[in-house]
């Protein structure tokens, strides 16, 4: 799936995280948590899982999280990325 | 639920709620929103293009979801509207609050604490690593509302006791020139010097990012803390990165703000082991080359006048088609530089 707009999903609500998409030449993410120290591997980990199963191999990832349980960073990340795909708003 | 105040009452509500949290309402800003409970307003808070502000909450409402839900609701429409990066300033006893949001502190100072949410600086600075030249090296920052002899002058002779001189150009476009142009014709103006390197300021030099006059309604400290946070950030986060320990200014002949800033300069910037080195500024009949010259020689079309003050780079752009518009801006009015 191809990344072509800038988009944004998520809430900076506690337990969710706001995630933040748009294109790039290569694959970055960027990771910010409350929990960075103890989680942070973790939350790589399942947004590398759902980058794979969308079969993104370019973009720019940025992600803010307030302690996310796991189905909520796919949700998030799932959202972000249909909206990036759509050509138009 | 976070709503958009755009009703007169709605707005009234919002300036009652600011104002009795000992906030200054400030009428500037790109959008405005709000949280209604049972028909009260509870919680306020405005973005101006990337400035998170006024952010206002009863007490019965804080330390819970109020101040996440105004945030979202803010960055959410910044970033519809392009913006990459947020910044908010607040009191030191609520950093704590913004920093639970993820936001990262940028500057501690005293009466204000500035915090970034969106990894602006981190990003700046990476996408300069390959500027960064190894010795002792100076900086100017500096707006050139256009490049002057003067600003040639300053330049030349700052690179002259530097390994390697970094000239951020302000990125703010408060001024007659564009900052694109302004950017362009500093890069001209200094090509041929081997060790000057020109940057984007972007949001961290100089820019209305360092503007918590809201919530500090004294407006003399307010201009003072502007200032000192704008230096901190300068001698804390980008000195550092680009082994800077010297900034050169010109002397200030004319404008009380700029001399109030290197006033400041010298306060800030020991404490990060940077001197700040005064160097005389260039003089054409008698009286300093200034960018508020060449501005009224254009109103005036003095041409010859513009000649001497200004190099080939900026002249040749001066006269063109291109500087029309700008010409005939300078003519119908003018302003502070």
């Amino acid at each position: 799936m191809e990344i072509r707009r800038k988009v944004q999903a998520g809430t900076m609500q506690s337990s969710d995280l706001m995630v933040f998409v748009e294109p790039a030449e290569g694959l970055t993410i960027e990771i910010e948590s409350t929990v960075k120290r103890q989680f942070e591997h973790l939350i790589r980990a399942r947004i590398e899982t759902v980058l794979a199963r969308f079969e993104v191999t370019a973009g720019s990832i940025r992600v803010t999280d307030r302690g996310a349980l796991d189905y909520a960073i796919e949700a998030r990340m799932e959202a972000a990325l249909k909206r990036a795909s759509e050509a138009n708003p | 639920m976070v709503t958009e105040l755009i009703s007169r009452r709605d707005r009234q509500l919002a300036r009652n709620l600011v104002e009795s949290s000992g906030l200054v309402f400030e009428e500037t800003f790109d959008v405005l929103v709000g949280i209604f409970e049972a028909g009260g307003l509870v919680a306020v808070a405005a973005r101006q293009e990337n400035i998170l502000k006024m952010f206002a909450i009863v007490p019965g409402h804080q330390g819970g979801p109020a101040l996440g839900e105004l945030a979202t609701e803010l960055i959410r429409g910044g970033t519809a509207v392009g913006c990459g990066t947020f910044f908010v300033f607040t009191s030191p006893a609520n950093a704590a609050a913004f920093q639970s949001l993820n936001f990262m502190p940028l500057v501690y100072h005293p009466q204000a604490v500035l915090l970034e949410y969106g990894g602006g600086i981190p990003r700046y600075l990476a996408a300069h690593r390959h500027l960064v030249r190894p010795g002792r090296n100076g900086a100017v920052v500096v707006n050139c509302n256009p490049f002057t002899l003067g600003h040639r002058y300053l330049i030349e002779q700052a690179a002259g006791k530097v390994d390697h001189l970094y000239v951020f150009v302000v990125r703010e476009d408060r001024s007659a020139f564009p900052f694109a142009v302004r950017l362009r014709l500093v890069e001209e103006g200094v090509r041929d010097l081997p060790n000057v390197s020109v940057l984007d300021s972007s949001h961290y030099a100089v820019s209305a990012v360092t503007f918590p006059a809201y919530f500090l309604k004294d407006q003399e400290i307010a201009a003072t803390v502007q200032m000192e946070i704008d230096l901190m950030l300068f001698g804390l986060h980008i000195a550092p990165f680009f082994r800077i320990d010297r900034r050169f200014i010109g002397t200030e002949p004319y404008c009380r703000t700029t001399r109030r800033y290197s006033e400041a300069m010298r306060r800030i910037l020991p404490g990060y082991g940077i001197r700040t080195v005064q160097l005389e500024r260039l003089q054409a009949g008698n009286e300093a080359v200034s960018a508020w010259r060449v501005r009224e020689a254009l109103r005036r079309e003095a041409d010859e006048e513009l000649r001497r003050l200004v190099p080939k780079s900026t002249l040749d752009f001066l006269l063109s088609s291109a500087a029309g518009e700008i010409r005939e801006k300078l003519r119908t009015y003018s302003r502070r530089h």
